[in-house]
């Protein structure tokens, strides 16, 4: 009788699920932590992906370059005249100064960043800060009007509440109304901010009329906007200008390959796999022995053997792929990556709230298949073909 | 189908300290429906003579045919596909798997053939009847006992319905009347025009009336006459 092929993998693969079936206990021992391995690297993943897309939206809307004095190596504010210069450089479009500082909450151990409101050419705030915003933003000339941050509304305890108080250096205190809230996605980007009407911000840090916190330029060619860096650090000396790309650049490493957190993760999880699968590939027990000499003797081939190995071993290692994988998404999808989210934030006493929409990218799910399941399947290998040349006459 | 042996020696580890002359220029030759009773003390080569003439193992030296097949110079792939064709084993230990359904044990050999479950079913149930242990089928072998474990070993060297029957011992480790009935249906299967090969030290196989021949190994080579013919 001719073996039907089909019929042969279907047949070895039900035999292959029964044995498992029969080692319950250690497969699903193995089953479970191969799940958990799979879930936490792919969690680390699927988070960072999602917080590199996040930063990636937020940036689009970033100004292509930013512009900062430096003295002695700290941040210092810039003139506003020096935009005068900067737009005299070709391909320069739009220069304009930004008022920005730091204020420290002692009373609840928390630093807010403050910001001046931008205002466009026609003196109105961005069309796309107002749909980043519950409420609404300070009028154009309107003063002591604020829109806070969600954590930043919780640390001073507005519920109930519209007014709060913050203090000028010379510890006179000045009263906001805050009117709005951000929301949503600019949350994450805007955690600890406070935003204010640009003269508010000058009077709350005490700043010279003629000074800005720093400078920010819009390039015409997006092509454009290294070369046109280039020449501002020229035409400025003592500057540090930092384009939109070295921001991105940032980002990637701190939530890429290299950066230190999937570094150790990929190690770690490696690691484990190679346990695993060195478990797989030590040793044929006595038991297993026997089975495959009465399997041989009673007409299994070699290949029948190896292939059932190799289909215990892809049904164990693929299920904790899958399981591992899916819990992963529904982590970090659903539960919004809870226990991977307080590595990620540090213990900032301010934590932003942001959704996570982790994207369904190939290469990271390629990743942990090739660093689980085919190390898995590799360690096979041996062990099968070790199985598969035990004496069909070694049971007689 | 006739089994032929032509000069067939056996050596294990040849030219080497632990050199084992198993078996030493075996002739015989068995015709279809004999019942060969197969004699000698431990260590005459009993065993190894089983496994060339069930092509588990390939002869050092000489010819062994069974029907047209040659399966002395056989590579390992062949000699197993002939196995499943031409032979059905049965052994003194019964050698099932003790987690598995008494049905999964008796299909065992037609997995690897592609034969679909509801197929396996249908040609194990008939001899599950036959043998009286189909109320058994979904036990685990581990709960059978001694004469329903040898009667699932038959019913599982007879699944690929072969025409050889090669028996280790059969009757080894069941009492005498569970030896008999083993031995009736080993009767009944030589009737049926199958060859049955067994080789026994115990004297209820070795006088039962459907036995045709006796051979009888001793250091590796046949005797011509055992003690005892008839």
């Amino acid at each position: 009788m001719t073996p039907h092929p089909l019929g042969r993998l279907l047949n070895i693969l039900d035999y292959a699920l029964s044995s498992l079936r029969r080692r319950l206990l250690k497969n699903l021992l193995v089953f479970a932590v191969f799940t958990l391995v799979v879930f936490l690297f792919s969690s680390l993943l699927l988070t960072r992906g999602a917080l590199g897309d996040l930063a990636g939206r937020l940036l689009a809307a970033a100004p292509d370059i930013t512009v900062q004095q430096m003295v002695a190596g700290r941040q210092v504010p810039i003139a506003a005249s020096a935009c005068e210069g900067l737009r005299g450089i070709p391909g320069v479009g739009l220069c304009r100064g930004r008022l920005w500082g730091y204020y420290f909450d002692s009373e609840n151990g928390a630093n807010y960043t403050v910001i001046g409101l931008p205002e466009g050419p026609a003196g109105q705030a961005p069309a796309s800060l107002s749909h980043a915003v519950e409420g609404r933003l300070p009028q154009p000339g309107e003063r002591g009007k604020a829109v806070l941050a969600t954590a930043v509304r919780q640390q001073l305890g507005l519920e109930g509440r519209r007014f709060f108080s913050l203090f000028r250096p010379d510890l006179e205190l000045l009263s906001f109304e805050a009117v709005g809230t951000f929301t949503g996605s600019a949350d994450a980007l805007v955690a600890d901010t406070i935003l204010l009407a640009e003269a508010d911000v000058r009077h709350l840090f005490a700043l010279p009329e003629d000074q800005n916190t720093d400078l920010l330029v819009d390039v015409v060619n997006p092509l454009e906007v290294e070369t046109i860096a280039a020449k501002i650090a020229d035409r400025l000396p003592g500057v540090r200008v930092i384009s939109k790309e070295r921001i991105a650049k940032t980002y990637r490493a701190v939530f890429g390959w290299r950066s230190g957190i999937t570094a150790t993760a990929l190690l770690l999880a490696l690691s484990a796999f190679v346990i695993l699968a060195w478990d797989r590939a030590s040793g044929l027990s006595g038991e297993e022995v026997r089975e495959v000499g009465i399997l041989k003797i009673l007409g299994w081939q070699s290949g029948d053997i190896i292939l059932l190995r190799f289909c215990e071993s892809l049904l164990v290692s693929l299920f904790a792929f899958l399981s591992g994988w899916l819990l992963a998404w529904v982590h970090v999808a659903h539960f919004q990556a809870a226990l991977l989210r307080p590595v990620f934030l540090g213990w900032s006493v301010l934590r932003p709230q942001f959704p996570l929409l982790p994207p369904l990218a190939a290469a990271d799910l390629f990743l942990v298949l090739a660093i689980s399941v085919v190390p898995y399947l590799a360690a096979t290998a041996v062990p099968a073909w070790r199985a598969a040349t035990v004496p069909a006459h070694s049971v007689l | 189908m006739r089994i032929v042996l032509d000069q067939v020696s056996k050596v294990y580890n040849s030219a080497q300290p632990n050199e084992v002359v198993a078996l030493e220029r075996v002739s015989l030759a068995i015709d279809k429906g004999e019942m060969v009773c197969l004699e000698g003390p431990s260590g005459s080569g009993k065993t190894t003579l089983l496994s060339i003439l069930g092509c588990v193992i390939a002869p050092t030296g000489g010819s062994a045919s069974i029907g047209d097949k040659k399966i002395a110079r056989l590579p390992d792939h062949f000699r197993t596909s002939y196995r499943r064709q031409l032979v059905g084993f049965v052994f003194q230990h019964f050698n099932l798997l003790e987690e598995r359904s008494l049905l999964e044990n008796v299909t065992l050999p037609l997995y690897p053939l592609g034969v679909s479950p509801r197929v396996r079913r249908e040609r194990a149930l008939p001899l599950l009847q036959r043998l009286g242990i189909d109320h058994r089928r979904d036990f685990p072998v581990r709960q059978l006992s001694g004469g329903e474990r040898q009667r699932a070993a038959i019913a599982r060297a007879l699944i690929n319905d072969p025409p050889l029957l090669i028996a280790d011992e059969p009757t080894a480790h069941l009492d005498r009347p569970l030896a008999g009935e083993i031995m009736d249906i080993f009767a009944a299967l030589k009737a049926e025009g199958r060859t049955v090969i067994i080789a026994s030290h115990d004297p209820l196989v070795v006088t039962h009336p459907a036995v045709t021949r006796r051979l009888a190994l001793h250091g590796g080579r046949l005797l011509a006459d055992p003690p005892g013919q008839r």
